[in-house]
């Protein structure tokens, strides 16, 4: 049954085919496709997605975790919507204006806008969900709107940021999935952490709760209210948990899923549905996601004290050679602090870079006074890969046997995540430490907490493990963080990244990339830089 | 029940699953001795291109892992791991566990009592679980592997000892070196033990089999010592291709079917031959 019910959809299939741009199985190529075809979008039919792991709420507002945010922005909508490029589009704000000084913003708000439950939506929801929930509950929100010190609503449809020094990088983050607009009808007055609506979601957004299987599943059916016309085109998006990655691709190869988000299935298995005709890989999407994979020097051990153990460390490592077998090709080789998808601001113009080269590594070494020992040895080192996912421990794999190469010999610790993060960043009780981290949608956010000095807090997991301090970076990393002037600020963070990768405390292995994987006739789900992780609301299916 | 070593072997080779297995286990002990000789570079060089099938390239004759590592290179540094995991964690359980069995059907009383009720204890715990939690705990080493495997192994011999103790302590043998004044230590080591070296031995070659499949399903699960090739690790690292690429799963998977099946086959012959009343048979 399931072998005749995958011949009809190939037929079908074969049919749109000939229309289509896509080739299958040029994957670098194919990333365009699923938005590029100016067909008419069909109304009706369910998206069914797998994931794991389950959400705990249907908010992202009080948590920075994965599964909410992929939730989040069908239920609720934020201020802004994001262009590829993180160029800001309108939202539930239709207009935005910064004053002079950068420390008023101006949001006119979409009016007509109507909660799930019927109310209207005005500017006290906005000034609310600010001021009492991101700021307080948030774990990335605290700091952002650390300096926001109201927002004043002189009229329902008007809200005015209040910030006590201007903040560039927030104007990044005020789409559904970072900070969601909640009704402060429902909120206000209440303990926020221990709402019913945390997990009854009453938003603006395309989508409405319409029933909930705690771990098992989640439904979302249309809004037929939602304010933008004729939208969202689907009407039902079912979510699946699946803990079992073989199983998700499984479901995905029989139809029994639509598409899957996220990387949720191994790269490997992603690859060869890619070569298929039947399905399509869409890698753009997730630029507010970006993550980097990136290894700490301990700088308090002595060894990494000196910038040139550092650089011949840098030498031995073929991070090109890590995005082809570690990742499967889902990367770009690391070559800043930053993420590619940074786009504003991401260069290698003028950063140092190290290729492959064991002679120089070797040669650095000696320089540094560390010859090989009589048994071939120079020193020993420990390694503490994430144990979040393979790809930390397999990198380490390699990297050892580079090591050996140049003498260092290099041992693998693995432990539990609790243990992992513990030893890194409270212990620091580590010499090289390996993890995939985000970068965020703006440097400011992701990126600066790893090489400011003040963000140096032993206890704090992913803060400056590196325990790096370096007054010139403090500098064009504060300057940054106020300065309006985009140009200038692009400066700063050039100058940064040539800087950080001149002194590498950390040494960036690879920008990692995420894909989407789904059958050919899901169209229009990855039309901004939001991707799967907006609203859907274009999503349709064909046929 | 004094049976020379020379025909020991003698009868177990006559006995067809006894010569099978030991033929099987005299291969992966061959492989784990030859392996510094064949691959003198050890398993985690990255010698080759990655994802190569068996066959695809002579110079790596079971094809390579997705690290480009050789399958073969594995396979052989694997068996040492494996076999020594296995043996090791066999010979402490059954250290614990003898030393347990004897000392509570010896005496019996009180002591017997506390030490089954530990046994039983240990036993209502899920061995492969706890295997689990100890190495999650400790954090995965050789010696910690050995250990957790031990500590979950070993009433299963206490138990059998104990009941051969219960037999065998009220025997005429017995109760004649008591009158003659021997120390109870030298009763039980000198005495009854060596009477009931068969099931053990019969016992101890299931033990290693275990033994080296809970190591291998540690290692699986990423549990294994990050630092030492185990025919597990393989395994587990093969899983991801398991779709793409499934000969980096099926080749150590043979390997550990082979080796596990030959040491039942020769745990199966070993009760034959040491059967007094099956001696006919074999």
């Amino acid at each position: 049954m399931k072998k005749q019910l995958f011949q009809l959809d190939r037929r079908t299939f074969m049919a749109g085919l000939a229309t289509s741009v896509a080739l299958p199985g040029a994957i670098g190529l194919s990333a365009g496709s699923a938005f590029a075809e100016a067909q008419t979008p069909k109304r009706g039919g369910t998206l069914t997605t797998v994931a794991w792991p389950g959400t705990t709420y249907m908010n992202a507002a009080i948590t920075t975790s994965g599964p909410e945010s992929f939730l989040s922005p069908k239920f609720f909508d934020g201020l802004l919507g994001y262009d590829f490029g993180m160029v800001e589009k309108p939202a539930l704000a239709t207009e935005w204006s910064i004053a002079e000084d950068g420390k008023r913003v101006t949001f006119k708000l979409r009016p007509g806008v109507k909660w799930h439950d019927g109310e209207a939506f005005t500017s006290k929801d906005v000034a609310f969900t600010f001021m009492e929930v991101l700021k307080v509950h948030h774990g990335r929100g605290r700091s952002l709107f650390a300096d926001l010190q109201a927002v004043e609503t002189p009229d329902d449809l008007t809200a005015v940021f209040v910030l006590g020094k201007p903040a560039p990088a927030m104007l990044k983050a005020l789409d559904g999935r970072e900070s969601p607009i909640l009704p402060a009808h429902i909120y206000a007055g209440t303990n926020i952490m221990e709402n019913p609506a945390n997990t009854k979601p009453i938003g603006t957004g395309a989508f409405r709760l319409a029933s909930y299987e705690r771990g098992a599943s989640v439904v979302m059916e249309r809004n037929p209210d939602y304010w933008d016309e004729g939208k969202p085109y689907l009407d039902r998006i079912i979510l699946q948990y699946i803990p079992d990655a073989s199983t998700r691709t499984a479901m995905l190869e029989a139809g029994q899923a639509d598409i899957v988000f996220l990387n949720f299935l191994p790269a490997l298995d992603t690859l060869r549905l890619a070569a298929m005709p039947d399905f399509e890989l869409v890698e753009a999407g997730y630029e507010t996601s970006a993550s980097n994979q990136q290894m700490d020097f301990n700088l308090e051990r002595e060894i990494f004290k000196d910038a040139r153990v550092r650089h011949a460390i840098a030498h031995a490592i073929d991070r090109q050679w890590i995005v082809d077998n570690v990742w499967h090709g889902f990367g770009v080789a690391g070559a800043s602090p930053l993420h590619h998808d940074q786009r504003a601001f991401y260069t290698t113009e003028g950063v140092p870079q190290y290729a492959l080269d064991l002679a120089k590594a070797e040669a650095l070494l000696d320089e540094a006074g560390h010859p090989r020992g009589a048994n071939g040895v120079r020193f020993e080192l420990t390694i503490d890969p994430t144990p979040y996912g393979d790809e930390s421990l397999t990198a380490a794999e390699y990297i050892r046997e580079q090591f050996r190469q140049i003498g260092i010999q290099l041992n693998i610790r693995t432990q539990d995540y609790a243990v992992f993060i513990k030893r890194c960043w409270t212990d620091r009780d580590f010499d090289l430490c390996l993890y995939t981290a985000a970068m965020g949608a703006d440097p400011t956010i992701g990126v600066q907490r790893f090489y400011w000095s003040k963000n140096f807090k032993p206890g704090v997991a992913f803060s400056n493990g590196s325990s790096y301090s370096n007054p010139e970076v403090d500098a064009l990393l504060e300057a940054s963080q106020v300065e309006l002037d985009p140009d200038k600020r692009r400066e700063q963070f050039a100058k940064f990244q040539q800087i950080a990768m001149t002194d590498l405390p950390t040494l960036p292995v690879v920008h990692t990339t995420r894909a989407t994987i789904g059958w050919q006739k899901v169209k229009d789900h990855t039309v901004d830089a939001l991707g799967s992780l907006g609203n859907l609301a274009n999503c349709w299916i064909d046929g | 029940m004094t049976v020379g070593s020379q025909s020991l072997i003698v009868r177990l080779l006559r006995h067809p699953s006894g010569l099978v297995g030991l033929l099987l286990i005299a291969l992966a002990v061959g492989m784990a001795l030859g392996a510094g000789f064949f691959f003198p570079a050890g398993p985690w060089t990255m010698a080759g291109p990655p994802r190569l099938w068996p066959g695809q390239n002579a110079a790596f004759l079971l094809g390579t892992d997705s690290l480009g590592r050789d399958l073969a290179a594995g396979l052989f540094h694997g068996s040492r791991v494996s076999l020594a995991v296995g043996a090791s964690a066999a010979v402490v359980s059954i250290l614990i566990g003898t030393v347990v069995g004897s000392l509570s059907g010896y005496y019996g009383g009180w002591l017997d009592d506390v030490l089954m009720r530990l046994t039983d204890a240990m036993q209502t715990i899920p061995s492969f679980l706890s295997a689990i939690a100890i190495v999650g705990i400790v954090g995965p080493s050789l010696p910690t592997i050995i250990f957790a495997i031990a500590i979950v192994s070993w009433p299963m011999i206490a138990r059998l000892v104990r009941a051969e103790f219960l037999r065998l302590r009220t025997y005429d043998f017995v109760q004649s070196c008591r009158i003659i004044g021997m120390s109870d230590m030298r009763i039980i080591f000198t005495q009854i033990l060596p009477n009931c070296l068969a099931p053990i031995i019969v016992a101890s070659s299931v033990l290693v089999a275990t033994a080296i499949i809970v190591e291998a399903s540690l290692s699986f699960l990423g549990l294994g010592d990050p630092n030492a090739m185990s025919w597990g690790t393989i395994l587990g690292n093969g899983r991801a291709a398991l779709r793409t690429a499934w000969y980096m799963t099926a080749i150590p998977a043979t390997a550990l079917v082979l080796t596990v099946l030959a040491l039942n086959l020769v745990g199966d012959a070993l009760n034959d031959v040491l059967n007094p009343r099956l001696k006919e048979r074999s």
